[in-house]
């Protein structure tokens, strides 16, 4: 007898990554999906395309569904296990629904507080977090697209789940609370914070895909300079060793280049104002460097980068309407609550001009 | 609408808010004018000189219509309006509810503005077409019932008139009873500012200044809201006005229609 997967979400990693966790010989899918059209294509078709990349080269998995519902058409009390990747504002949307569950549920959300926050919501004690520690583009290459609209293109990642969580099986690594905080902190900073200023530096590029910014000397150099100042801050305030930042780093590095994902900087770098919030990856990566007495200087590069990005259909479009109509001090008080008096309002208001003025001459393409 | 007459609104209103705060405390005289509400200090004068700085030096093309100095250039079918301290009598006697009001009027309809209150760091601000937003969110309510929504109200800032006023009282007891309460904040902006937020459910006024309440009307519906307004006086710029949850709407309709007149 198969177990019966519920997904909330078909996007990137919905989609592209949890297939390849699971065998189709013992498990069966079935999606929620809010997107109209994609869950209408998913519901006739039945079927989809995800492919991995491995050692240069693509491995195919096609996966075949049982079902796509819209938001509210599902039963989730009808599964054994039920998986989340909708992001984390959309999560706690789900507790009237995961609230009459008793199997586990898993979060593969950006957010580990999401975990006690759904818990004390829903009443359940099922809820356990989890870390696809992966790069999954939501679209993919066009010669893959002409075989299947449907294409989405992951890497070869490695998942990290609660070991609370272990019944659900699959290809996954079930650990401990000391081992998954560790995962959670190199994920959040390293890859996290990197990964994002590495989308925002591309968009003020005009590239379309994150790999074509890191082919330019000047983002690779940021990003790496980024990464560096996580990893001395992960060391010093987490006592993380200094073997697995590195490895971590130079493994982040790679994904980001690689060539074959074609992750869109616009699903990397939406929402800037989320991940600009106080204990966010942008700002509150930066604060926890300071306390830790690191001056983040390729961060905050990063940071103002956020500040500039502009793209008209985001939900947080509104961040150049203000950038534009504020001055620095009031844009940094008002929006980014940084207090006057922070040692990081300051970093920022004394490079504001000059790294502005550098990010509006970056090759732009 | 083009982005820069919000982005002008948000600047100017921000602006104002900088100078009311730093003379939040210091007020060293007033003077009355229609009322002992109606209350205009020396800092309502230098907060609307540095807008109407901020607007001239971005917009010099549109005249401006302020509270103090009235109108400056010519008003024609698209203006700025400007009330540069709303909410004078909380701000001299130190309550944190007072704002900037700053709006662009189009063909009599406000379709930009920003308002702020510089004390709680609330900066609201919207745009035809796009929406209305409180510092980093968009708005939009809910749409609460009346029995569970906080109200209010804002009187007509004339002396006092027996028939006027109690008409007004006999509405907001009336108010006060069917809902969580009505307030009278003494910031008619800060209250329709509020209803996009949804804070409250409702809030009318009799018989208000327009720069008091232009860049407001706009939020409200920009999120969502039923907003009707009527010009009771175009020379005085006196306007009443209904913004609500469309919950809110319908029980409130016909009780403020009877006491105060909306188009």
């Amino acid at each position: 007898m198969k177990k019966k997967l519920l997904i909330y979400g078909a996007g990137a990693i919905g989609r592209g990554y949890i297939p390849w966790l699971f065998s189709s010989k013992d498990y069966e899918f079935s999606f929620v999906e809010s997107n109209s059209a994609l869950c209408s294509a998913l519901q006739s078709k039945k079927v989809f395309t995800t492919f991995r990349t491995k050692n240069n080269k693509y491995e195919k998995l096609v996966c075949q569904i049982e079902n796509c519902f819209l938001p509210g058409k599902e039963i989730p009390t009808k599964y054994d296990a039920i998986i989340t990747a909708v992001g984390p504002r959309n999560t706690l949307a789900l507790k009237d629904k995961l609230a009459k569950v008793d199997c586990p549920i898993v979060l593969f959300e950006n957010d580990m507080t999401l975990v006690n926050a759904l818990r004390n919501l829903t009443g359940s004690t099922k809820i356990y977090f989890g870390i696809p520690d992966v790069i999954t583009s939501n679209t993919a290459p066009q010669k893959l697209l002409d075989k299947d609209s449907l294409s989405l293109v992951t890497e070869d990642g490695e998942c990290f789940v609660d070991s609370g969580a272990g019944e659900l099986g699959g290809f996954i690594n079930y650990v401990d609370e000391i081992e998954l905080k560790k995962q959670w902190m190199a994920k959040l900073y390293i890859h996290n914070t990197a990964h994002c200023v590495a989308a925002y530096l591309g968009s003020q590029c005009g590239k379309t895909y994150l790999h074509e910014g890191m082919q330019l000397p000047v983002v690779y150099n940021i990003v790496e300079g980024v990464m560096g100042e996580m990893k001395n801050m992960l060391h010093v305030k987490y006592n993380i060793e200094s073997e697995f930042v590195d490895y971590y780093a130079k493994k982040e590095l790679s994904r980001f280049s690689n060539l074959l994902l074609y992750d869109p900087i616009i699903r990397v770098a939406r929402e800037p104002f989320r991940k600009l919030a106080p204990n966010n990856r942008l700002i509150g990566a930066a604060q926890l460097a300071l306390f830790s007495g690191i001056v983040p200087e390729n961060l905050i590069i990063g940071i103002l980068s956020a500040f500039l990005y502009d793209k008209a259909d985001d939900s947080d479009y509104n961040i150049k309407y203000l950038v534009n109509a504020l001055s620095p001090e009031s844009f940094l008080k008002l929006i980014i609550r940084l207090n006057s008096h922070e040692a990081l309002y300051l970093l920022i208001l004394n490079r504001w001009d000059s790294i502005i003025s550098k990010l509006n001459n970056l090759p732009y393409e | 609408m083009n982005n820069k007459f919000l982005e002008i609104a948000i600047n100017a209103a921000v602006s104002g808010g900088n100078i009311l705060m730093q003379n939040y405390g210091k007020i060293i005289k007033s003077s009355q004018k229609e009322s002992l509400r109606d209350i205009v200090t020396e800092i309502d004068a230098l907060s609307e000189k540095e807008i109407v700085k901020v607007i001239q030096h971005s917009s010099d093309k549109y005249g401006i219509l302020t509270e103090e100095q009235g109108q400056i250039g010519h008003l024609d079918n698209s203006y700025w309006i400007v009330d540069a301290l709303d909410g004078t009598v909380n701000y001299i006697h130190q309550i944190p509810l007072f704002s900037v009001s700053v709006a662009f009027v189009k063909n009599g309809q406000p379709v930009a503005g920003a308002i702020y209150n510089p004390l709680a760091e609330d900066l609201f601000y919207g745009l035809e077409n796009t929406g209305c937003f409180k510092n980093q969110k968009k708005l939009f309510i809910k749409d609460t019932p009346l029995s569970s929504s906080l109200t209010a109200a804002a009187f007509s800032g004339k002396a006092y008139n027996k028939k006027n006023r109690s008409g007004e009282f006999e509405l907001f007891g009336r108010i006060n009873d069917l809902s969580q309460g009505c307030l009278r904040t003494g910031s008619a902006a800060m209250n329709l500012a509020y209803v996009s937020a949804g804070n409250f459910g409702a809030c009318w006024g009799n018989a208000n200044k327009f720069w008091d309440i232009a860049a407001g009307l706009l939020f409200a519906r920009l999120s969502g809201a039923v907003v009707k307004f009527h010009v009771v006086d175009d020379k005085k710029h006196l306007v009443n006005y209904l913004a609500a949850t469309p919950k809110c709407w319908e029980e409130l309709e016909p009780i403020v229609s009877d006491v105060i007149k909306l188009d």
